[in-house]
C-alpha cells in the first residue's frame, strides 16, 4: 500500500497544492488587497470577495498544469507579487 | 493544451493527459467527495425559499394574515412585553412580521450571562405582543439553518463543512465548464440517449440551463460567511475593535449598545418612532426595531429598513434618540465593495423576490439539486457497466451506491417526516421543537439503514414511493388534525396554506414519477466484456462531447 | 410588462435560437434550412432576448429586473429544451 502511495505522489502533491496552496494563495490575496488605494474597510471587503475566485482558479491551475512541479511553481509565481503587497500590511505600515 | 504526446508521462497520471481529461477527473472527484452533503444543502436551501410559508404551515393555530399588521403597533406591543420579561437587558431587538411571515420575533441580551448564552430569544404574537401560545416549533427555520449550520454540531463546524463543500462545488462548476467544449451550443443539441448517456444528458442539461444561478448561488454562499473563512485581511488591517467597527458597520445594521448613563428616563413610544420610518420607506417595509439601553437616558432606537424594492442587504437604518424620538442618524449608503457584498448576499437569500420570482428561484434551485443528484447517480451507472462481477461490487462502489439512495431518496422522506411530526407530536411535549428535529434525523438514519439492507433498486423504489406517499398524505393529515383543511384554505383565499399543500402534492407527484420510472427501468443486457479497452468511451469524450 | 409577458418573450427568443441550429432543423424538418433563414432566426432570437431584458429593466428597475430576467431566461431555456426532448420522444422513429 505504501508503494501505491509512493507511485501516486504527483497526484497527492497536487491535492496538497490545491487544497492548502490554493487556500494560502487566497488568504494572501485577502491580505494583499488591504494595500489597495482605498478606505481600509473597502479594501478588506474587496480582498475577501476576490479571494474565493483566486482559490477556485488556483485549484483549476493545479490540476490543469502539465506536471505537479509546474503546478507548485505556478502557485509560487502567483504568490510572489501578493507577498510583496502583503508585507507592508503585516508590518502595519501606513494607514 | 493538447495531449502532450512528446512529454514523458508522469507516474500516477495516464499518458497524454489533456486539459479536458484532467478537468473531467477533477470535476468527478470534487463532485463525488462532497456530493451527498451538497445535495442536502441544495435541497434544504431550495425549500428555504419558502421558509416563511413553511413556518406558517407549521403554526396552524395562527390565522392566515391577508395583510401584514402595522409594524409600528407590533413593535410597540412586543416592546411592552419585553419591558416585563427583559427589563434589565441592555438591548432588545424585534423582528417584525412581513407579507410572508405572520409572527414577530425578538432576541435580547441577558445581562447575567456571557458568550453564547448571552442572548435569549422568543417568538411573539403580532396581535397581542405576548409570547406565542402555539405549538412549539422551529418551522422553516430548521431547514434554513441546517442548510449552512448542519446540526448536532457547533455552528462553527457546520459552517466550515458547508464552506468546504461550497468551495468544491465552485471548482466543480468551473471544471465542468472547461471540460465541456461547446457547452452552450450543445445545450440545445443534447439528445435523450439511453442508459448511461441519458443520465449524462440530464446532468448536462440541468447544469447548463441554470448555470448563471448555480455559479451565483455558490459564490454568494461563500461570500455570506467570508469573514469566517478568510479572516486574514481583516485581522491584518484592523487592530482594535473600534477599527473593526468601521467595516462591520458597512455590513450590518447592528448598532452596539453604548454605555448606559444609569439615569432612568421614560422612553418615547416606539410606535411614533417607527411611523417616521414608515413615512420614509413604506408601511410594510420595516424589518427590525432594536432598542439599546431601554429605559435609560442614553436609550437609542434603531429602525432597520425592510427588504422590498432593492436587491441588497447592505445596512439601511434610522437611528433615533430613545427619549426624545429625534432622528440622530440616517444610514443609507455604503462603499462599492460593501454594496457588492450586500447584493451578493441578497441574491443568495432571495428575500426581495416577489411571488413569481420566488417560484423561479425555487425551480432553478430544484434543478440544481437534481443536477447534484444526477451527477451522483451517473457515477454508479457508469461504473456498474464496468464492474468485473456485478454481484460483488467493490467497497467504494457499494458505499457510493448506498449513500446515493440514503441522501437522494432518503432526505425527502426525512423532510416529509419532519412535517408529519409537526402535526402529530403532542402540544405539551417538553422540547417539542427539538423533537421534531430529532425525528427528522431518526427517519433519515432509518433510510440509511434501509438503503444498506435492501437490494439497491428496491431500496430506490421503496424510498421514493415512501416519500411520495408521505407528501401526498400530508394535506390529509392536516385536514384531520387541524381546522384548516385544503378546501377551506382555497375557499377562503388563504393561498399560503393552499399553495403550500398543493406544492406538496406536486413534489409528491415528482417523487412518484421517479419511483415508477426506476421500477420500470430494465438495465441493458451486459455487453460481452471481451472488447479492447480502446473501445470504451474515454471519460473526456463522455463528459466533453454533448451529442 | 407582466411576468407572463416577459416569460413569453424569453421563450420565443430561445425557440428562435434553437430553430437556428442545424441539429434542431434536422429533427423537426428533416433537413437544414437556408442560410438566410438561419441568419434571420438567430438575429431574431437575440433581438427578442435583448428586448425582454429591456422590458424587465423598464418594468422593475435594474436590480429586480436583472434578477427577474435571469430567472425567466433560465426557465425558458429549460422549457424549450424540454419541448425538443419531448418532441424527439413522441414522434415516430424513422
Amino acid at each position: 500500500m505504501l508503494a501505491k502511495a509512493w507511485a501516486r505522489r504527483p497526484v497527492i502533491s497536487r491535492i496538497v497544492a490545491a487544497i492548502f496552496g490554493g487556500y494560502a494563495l487566497a488568504a494572501l490575496t485577502s491580505v494583499a488587497a488591504v494595500s489597495l488605494p482605498m478606505a481600509k474597510p473597502e479594501a478588506v471587503l474587496t480582498g475577501l470577495q476576490l479571494s474565493f475566485l483566486v482559490y477556485a482558479l488556483a485549484v483549476i491551475w493545479v490540476f490543469g498544469a502539465r506536471t505537479a512541479k509546474r503546478a507548485w511553481a505556478g502557485l509560487v509565481l502567483a504568490a510572489a507579487p501578493l507577498l510583496l503587497a502583503a508585507f507592508p500590511v503585516w508590518l502595519g505600515a501606513g494607514a | 493544451m493538447s495531449a502532450g504526446k512528446a512529454e514523458p508521462a508522469e507516474p500516477g497520471l495516464p499518458k497524454g493527459q489533456g486539459i479536458r481529461q484532467s478537468m473531467s477527473d477533477l470535476h468527478i472527484w470534487a463532485g463525488l467527495l462532497v456530493g451527498w452533503i451538497l445535495y442536502a444543502m441544495f435541497l434544504t436551501g431550495t425549500v428555504s425559499y419558502f421558509r416563511d410559508e413553511t413556518s406558517q404551515w407549521m403554526r396552524p393555530e395562527l390565522p392566515a394574515q391577508h395583510q401584514p399588521p402595522d409594524s409600528a403597533e407590533v413593535a410597540e406591543r412586543v416592546a411592552a412585553t419585553l419591558a416585563t420579561v427583559a427589563a434589565a437587558s441592555s438591548q432588545w431587538s424585534i423582528g417584525l412580521p412581513t407579507e410572508r411571515s405572520n409572527i414577530a420575533s425578538a432576541f435580547w441580551r441577558n445581562p447575567q450571562a456571557q458568550g453564547r448564552r448571552a442572548f435569549q430569544s422568543g417568538t411573539f404574537d403580532p396581535a397581542t405582543g405576548q409570547a406565542l401560545q402555539v405549538r412549539e416549533t422551529k418551522g422553516g427555520d430548521f431547514f434554513f439553518r441546517f442548510h449552512f449550520d448542519l446540526h448536532y454540531m457547533s455552528p462553527l463546524w457546520g459552517r466550515w463543512i458547508a464552506g468546504f463543500c461550497a468551495m468544491f462545488m465552485l471548482v466543480a462548476i468551473i471544471s465542468g465548464v472547461i471540460t465541456h467544449k461547446k457547452i452552450f451550443i450543445d445545450f440545445f443539441t443534447f439528445r435523450w440517449g439511453k442508459g448511461q448517456r441519458s443520465w449524462l444528458d440530464a446532468h448536462n442539461m440541468l447544469s447548463v440551463f441554470g448555470l448563471p444561478f448555480h455559479f451565483m448561488i455558490t459564490y454568494s454562499g461563500l461570500v455570506t460567511l467570508m469573514l469566517m473563512y478568510m479572516p486574514w485581511g481583516s485581522d491584518a488591517a484592523f487592530k482594535t475593535p473600534v477599527e473593526r467597527q468601521a467595516m462591520t458597520s458597512q455590513m450590518s445594521a447592528f448598532v452596539p449598545a453604548g454605555k448606559p448613563t444609569g439615569t432612568k428616563a421614560p422612553m418615547v413610544p416606539v410606535a411614533d418612532v417607527v411611523r417616521q420610518a414608515q413615512e420614509r420607506w413604506g408601511r410594510d417595509n420595516i424589518e427590525r426595531v432594536t432598542i439599546n439601553n431601554p429605559g435609560d437616558a442614553a436609550a437609542r432606537i434603531v429602525v432597520v429598513r425592510g427588504e422590498a424594492g432593492r436587491v441588497s442587504v447592505s445596512p439601511q437604518y434610522l437611528l433615533f434618540d430613545g427619549v426624545t424620538g429625534k432622528l440622530v442618524e440616517a444610514k443609507d449608503k455604503v462603499g462599492p465593495a460593501a454594496e457588492t457584498r450586500g447584493v451578493l448576499y441578497a441574491l443568495h437569500l432571495g428575500r426581495f423576490a416577489d411571488t413569481v420570482t420566488r417560484w423561479l428561484y425555487f425551480l432553478v434551485s430544484l434543478a440544481g439539486t437534481a443536477m447534484v443528484g444526477t451527477g451522483l447517480v451517473m457515477w454508479t451507472v457508469k461504473r456498474r457497466a464496468r464492474l468485473p462481477d456485478p454481484d460483488k461490487p467493490y467497497f467504494g462502489f457499494r458505499l457510493v451506491e448506498r449513500l446515493n439512495i440514503a441522501s437522494i431518496a432518503g432526505l425527502p422522506v426525512a423532510m416529509a417526516a419532519f412535517l408529519w411530526s409537526n402535526r402529530l407530536l403532542p402540544q405539551g411535549l417538553a422540547q417539542r421543537a427539538e423533537w421534531e428535529i430529532h425525528l427528522f434525523f431518526i427517519v433519515w438514519a432509518l433510510m440509511l439503514a434501509h438503503a444498506v439492507l435492501r437490494p439497491a433498486r428496491r431500496a430506490w423504489v421503496e424510498q421514493l414511493t415512501l416519500g411520495a406517499a408521505l407528501l401526498v398524505l400530508l394535506p390529509v393529515l392536516n385536514a384531520i388534525t387541524t381546522q384548516r383543511p385544503l378546501w377551506r384554505s382555497i375557499a377562503e383565499g388563504d393561498w399560503v396554506f393552499a399553495g403550500y399543500e398543493l406544492g406538496l402534492w406536486a413534489l409528491a407527484a415528482l417523487l412518484a414519477t421517479l419511483a415508477v420510472r426506476t421500477a420500470r427501468h430494465r438495465p441493458r443486457a451486459r455487453p460481452v466484456r471481451k472488447t479492447a479497452p480502446a473501445a470504451q468511451p474515454s471519460a473526456a469524450a463522455a463528459v466533453g462531447e454533448g451529442a | 410588462m407582466t411576468h407572463l409577458a416577459l416569460f413569453m418573450l424569453c421563450l420565443a427568443g430561445f425557440a428562435a435560437l434553437a430553430l437556428g441550429m442545424e441539429r434542431t432543423q434536422e429533427d423537426l424538418f428533416g433537413r437544414a434550412l437556408t442560410s438566410a433563414t438561419v441568419r434571420r432566426l438567430r438575429v431574431a432570437g437575440w433581438v427578442v432576448l435583448l428586448a425582454a431584458l429591456a422590458c424587465a429593466v423598464r418594468a422593475q428597475g435594474w436590480s429586480l429586473g436583472l434578477v427577474s430576467y435571469s430567472g425567466h431566461t433560465s426557465l425558458a431555456a429549460g422549457v424549450v429544451f424540454g419541448a425538443l426532448v419531448l418532441y424527439g420522444r413522441l414522434k415516430p422513429s424513422r
